[in-house]
């Protein structure tokens, strides 16, 4: 293990945080101060849930940094003219000139005026990876909250690529922005496409290793073998898109089978299941104190939900009397009218929903729904309970997850609602062993979602809906995907615009919708991590809107797909390069559920290569020549870099009359931390973490169960019916109606209060046939693609190790399509195939697997790169080229899915 | 005695390759050469489908037919069973490389290059050129069990005694230690597992086992 004496040798620790199942710590060997290792961190072994690991993505940074073909310098464009066709002509200039140009732009833009004539902010911003840019960008958030308002909404991927109905749903009902089992502790796991093993990051695959090895069974349902369903104990192929029949069929089976199974004092208790529905479908309440009612079977009257010791019935019917309120404080006055409990109403609702119903739709056999909800039920130990911390909490080792696709676009709603129902039937929602929300980013505070439990008057949980009624509503989007206008869940957190719809605001460039402005490019867009012209839907329409915007400024690493269209590229300095102190620990997606919780350090492990910039050092030096350096400091001071440098008991804030250094940024951001996390008791400094890479304090695990906070609040679960949504989608629909809006009238349907099945692989079929003038019988193959560990989120497409090692797992070379199936056409592995969709073509070569169904290809991650250097040559397909940008596949919650209709036809033989 | 060999549980294994880029950062191999690495396996027909995911490498044989047909004896066996190549007297002729059944073995001629446009400060920071025109393979992270013996470490336990391979992996699905001690990792889950040999008919008795299900 010596090094040569000559060589100088180091340890660096630092984190990786290049996806959203981190942060991870690690250390760099650095010999000579040449980083040429990347290692565990051994000393956070017993502290971090991964064990100190990191994963394949980070061992790809040694050569980020290294990369020859590095943009080292700030470039400028000198082309005017924007395209795919058009060589850029950038050509190197100094930081003083590319930071003049874009302080002078900021200036002369923000003297026009933040808001443009349409209304909409004139600065915009794109970051990727599910919020990880932040994790990089130093100070760049105070420079933006200095310059504001800004334009997030321009999606490099959000609605599409993300758990998008999971995330606005899941925070509704149980304060879950994603959703994961208790995988340390549950017995039996339904997946629906959920790919852990691919995307949960070293967190994930360790909790599921785990759960293997102790004899946990988990249950892959998807319609082709992923690396998740080859670690699982079964695998069932399912025909793409309809998930939700089988979670149906799944519901009928406990409803009306196996009711007496479930866990009815939770139904009664914990959830508005007793809850009486009125004639018009809502919530039949108390006049005196509009309490929604139930049926207190004890009492045999209706009485308010809240009313101590009763038993409330959760089935039949009841003739009572009561108020009716619906959207807009409509009231009806029913005296003596016939009610039942929204339980009653659920089990009416999935009457039909039988297996063999489900399974001629899933192309699963019926038996198989069956026995499935059969071993669920089986696992799910109904009554038994767990000591958490001293703390007895209801123990229910059964779970359900679900993966993208599954739970994007139209049937996400769905799939969420039964998943999140089934937990509730037999009591395993947010309790040890069951379904777990992960982190908050919709309500707040972000630190804590158990802090975010907070009552609404009719007996569960607020949310911060954006307002449906006449006074409240914006009718005027501020932004240009609208999200606060049409999207009432989404609310309005920081994290708000960039879950859109975001492809609205790319389609609004093209063509406004009826009865809205035309809307207006940024007059400056920031881009950073992030590469929409690859990962986003239809690029080639987004590369023609992003071809307009008049001066986008990026941050490069190498020359891509959408710096290609930009003005000015900034080196900013790379993951092992800059310096940075952020949160870790808590709990967070997709598997991180940690005992501690602290801080972290990012540090250089290497001189900076070429004249790449640090991220702080850039942001306050945009601030200072734009002219907002107090308003940028005071942000910091604030906590716009992730810690608020004053507390109670202490006070570092930094002067915002002259420009901190980053180190001097990064010092007091180490004090306050430490002086946070010790109550004022201490406060080591930059140095410290530099020496040390990380501070934890304890975690306590009750915080992983919401269920300890709804019980202590005394509230419940607000499933199975959705009477609040109901009356916001009735109010929303009034709203746009009263402006002459009914483009949006397909997605008010889904404000359902219990969701119908619908035929969803029609849906498509209808929409393409609808809107390209084809026939869906020249696509006969669902196109799906699936996340790859080694390059999602990784930005790394350009790394040639990542790219090495990723060619040892299948389905990396090219389009996967089902052995048999590729017989029957006479192709073979190695063929260059064309993969025409009603909007595009993609080529790759054919990769023949077994497991994947014979209606179905994949093409894994997201590829067909034609300015990154290296990506560029690696002949992979596409699906994002595929997908098309349409209102007609967009959900309510404004989301789409990664699913194309498809042809393949052979281009050339395999060489 | 001592024998070290490294342990593979199928079950835990998820494919990722994360063992596969350690090992390339610990002992800066070449573009293309994977000492370590892990396959992507599939058994069965659609529906009926099993996909599993199997590391492999050198299995440091205890009879290893690399060693047989060396005819320069550079590759040689130690007492602790590691198989081990002497890169000053190889002679770079491959006839190991096509002896091995595993297809463990590699050549590089020139000094590694990921990039067509230059070589990385990486790369010339680790060049090796003893390394080059010779048989080269997985050595278990021979000096870091060497560095744990003088250390008093316990290579399978102690990170700084342990390959690169096993650290790193995230599933925690690749363990190492001496078969001979019947108390160390591995002879625990050897014996509480059903295990097997990769070409075991082959005679090898290869020195890498995998596990495929609790006894």
């Amino acid at each position: 293990m010596s090094a040569p004496a000559e060589k100088t040798v180091r340890k660096v620790p630092t984190y990786c945080y290049q996806c959203v199942a981190g942060p991870d710590l690690l250390t760099v060997k650095v010999v000579d101060g040449v980083a040429t290792e990347v290692e565990p961190n051994f000393t956070a072994a017993e502290v971090t849930p991964s064990a100190g690991k990191v994963c394949v993505k980070a061992f790809g940074l040694v050569q980020k940094m290294y990369n020859p073909n590095r943009i080292l310098t700030p470039m400028k464009r000198t082309n005017p003219k924007k395209g795919v066709d058009q060589d850029p002509g950038f050509v190197p200039i100094s930081w003083d000139e590319a930071l003049d140009a874009i302080a002078e732009r900021l200036k002369t833009v923000q003297a026009r005026g933040a808001n443009d004539e349409s209304g909409y902010p004139r600065i915009a911003a794109s970051f990727g990876g599910g919020g990880t840019p932040t994790y990089y960008m130093g100070t760049l958030p105070a420079f933006l909250a200095s310059i504001g308002p800004i334009d997030f909404g321009f999606g490099s991927g959000q609605g599409v690529k993300c758990y998008h109905s999971e995330h606005l749903y899941g925070e509704l009902w149980h304060r879950a922005f994603t959703v994961a089992p208790d995988t340390p502790n549950t017995e039996f796991m339904l997946s629906f496409g959920y790919n852990v093993e691919a995307s949960g990051g070293v967190c994930g695959v360790k909790r599921h290793a785990d759960a293997r090895a102790r004899g946990a069974k988990r249950v892959q349902i998807e319609p082709h073998l992923s690396v998740t369903g080859a670690c699982s104990a079964e695998w069932v192929p399912i025909r793409p898109k309809t998930d939700a029949a089988f979670m149906f069929g799944l519901l009928h089976v406990m409803l009306h089978e196996q009711r007496n199974r479930l866990d009815i004092p939770f139904l009664k208790h914990r959830t508005t299941s007793p809850y009486l529905v009125a004639p018009n479908g809502f919530f039949l309440r108390d006049p005196a104190t509009r309490k929604p009612l139930v049926y207190d079977l004890s009492g045999q009257r209706a009485v308010p939900f809240d009313t101590p010791g009763i038993d409330p019935a959760l089935e039949g019917s009841f003739k009572v009397s009561g108020l009716e309120i619906g959207a807009d404080d409509d009231v009806w006055e029913h005296r003596l009218e016939k009610v039942q409990p929204a339980f009653q109403k659920l089990i009416d609702h999935t009457a039909e929903y039988t297996p063999l119903w489900a399974g001629r739709i899933c192309d699963v056999p019926h038996k198989v729904i069956r026995r499935l909800a059969l071993e669920f039920l089986d696992h799910a130990r109904v009554g038994e309970t767990v000591e958490v911390e001293g703390r007895e909490l209801p123990y229910r080792p059964v779970s359900i997850a679900l993966g993208k696709t599954v739970n994007n676009g139209w049937g996400g709603f769905d799939c969420c609602w039964a998943r999140t129902l089934m937990a509730c039937l037999v009591g395993a929602l947010e309790v040890p062993g069951g379904t777990l929300g992960t982190t908050v980013r919709l309500n707040r505070p972000a630190t804590d979602r158990n802090l975010s439990v907070k009552a609404h008057p009719d007996g569960f949980m607020d949310y911060p809906m954006n307002p449906t009624d006449k006074a409240g509503w914006l009718a005027k989007p501020d932004v240009r995907n609208a999200n606060r206008t049409l999207i009432p869940l989404v609310a309005n957190s920081p994290w708000s615009q960039a879950l859109g719809p975001t492809h609205l605001a790319w389609m609004q460039q093209q063509k406004a919708p009826e009865h809205w402005p035309q809307a207006t490019p940024p007059d400056i867009w920031f881009v950073y991590r992030t590469n929409p012209a690859i990962s986003f839907w239809d690029t080639r329409q987004i590369t023609e809107v992003m071809a307009r915007f008049p001066f986008t400024v990026c941050f490069a690493m190498t020359a891509d797909e959408t710096n290609h269209f930009a003005d000015i590229l900034l080196p900013d300095a790379t993951d092992l390069e800059g310096l940075q102190l952020i949160r870790v620990g808590g709990t967070k997606f997709i598997e991180q559920f940690w005992d501690y919780q602290g801080f972290a350090l990012r540090q250089p492990v290497a001189e900076a290569q070429g004249d790449a910039r640090d991220f702080t050092w850039i942001a306050t030096e945009l601030a200072r020549r734009s002219g907002v350096l107090d308003k940028y400091v005071k942000a910091v001071n604030r906590g716009a870099a992730g810690v608020p440098l004053k507390g109670e008991n202490y006070d570092f804030s930094l002067a915002d009359d002259e420009p901190p250094s980053v180190e001097q940024v990064w010092d007091a951001t180490c004090r306050a931390a430490s002086a946070e996390i010790t109550d004022g008791a201490e406060d080591q400094g930059l140095d410290w973490y530099r020496e040390h890479g990380f501070r934890l304090a304890p975690f306590p695990r009750l915080k992983w169960y919401l269920y300890a906070a709804i019980e202590d609040a005394g509230l419940r679960f607000e499933l199975p019916y959705q009477e609040r949504l109901m009356r916001i989608g009735k109010q929303l629909g009034r709203r746009l109606h009263e402006h002459g809006i009914s483009w949006w009238d397909e997605q008010l349907e889904e404000y359902d209060p219990l969701p119908e099945y619908k035929n969803y692989p029609e849906m498509w079929e209808k929409a393409l046939e609808r809107n390209f003038n084809v026939d869906i019988r020249d696509y006969p193959f669902w196109a799906v693609t699936a996340r790859s560990m080694q390059y999602a989120w990784g930005g790394n497409a350009g790394i040639q190790m990542i790219r090495e090692v990723a060619e040892n797992i299948g389905g990396h070379g090219g389009v996967v399509i089902n052995s048999g199936k590729a017989a029957e056409l006479g192709l073979a592995d190695g063929d260059l195939v064309e993969i025409r969709s009603p909007l595009n073509a993609t080529r790759g070569r054919v990769v023949t697997r077994q497991g994947i169904r014979p209606d179905t290809l994949l093409m894994i991650g997201q590829f067909e790169h034609w300015a990154t250097p290296f990506a560029k040559d690696l002949e992979l397909p596409s699906l994002n080229k595929l997908v098309p940008m349409l209102l007609d596949l967009t959900d309510s919650t404004g989301s789409g899915s990664d699913l194309a209709r498809v042809s393949i036809s052979r281009v050339e033989k395999a060489p | 005695m001592t024998r070290y060999v490294m342990v593979a549980d199928l079950e835990r294994c998820v494919g990722c390759q994360t063992c596969t880029a350690a090992c390339k950062h610990t002992n800066a191999t070449a573009p293309g050469v994977q000492w370590r690495r892990v396959l992507d396996m599939e058994v069965g027909e659609y529906p009926d489908v099993r996909r599993a995911f199997v590391p492999v490498g050198c299995m440091h044989c205890a009879d290893p037919p690399c060693m047989h047909v060396c005819p320069t004896t550079a590759t040689g066996q130690r007492a602790d069973g590691l198989v081990t190549i002497d890169y000053d007297i190889c002679i770079g002729c491959s006839y190991c490389a096509v002896a091995c059944p595993y297809q463990a073995r590699y050549k590089v001629d020139r000094p590694a290059q990921a990039y067509a446009e230059g070589r990385m400060r990486n790369e010339t920071n680790r060049e090796d050129p003893g390394r080059q025109g010779v048989a080269q393979k997985c050595t278990f992270c021979i000096e870091r069990i060497d560095y744990g013996q003088a250390h008093g470490l316990t290579p399978g336990i102690d990170p700084e005694a342990t390959p690169a391979c096993v650290n790193a992996c995230i599933a925690s699905a690749l363990q190492f230690g001496d078969i001979e001690d019947p108390e160390s990792n591995v002879s625990q889950l050897l014996a509480t597992h059903k295990h097997f040999r990769m070409h075991e008919e082959l005679g090898t008795e290869p020195g890498f086992y995998y596990l495929w299900e609790d006894q």
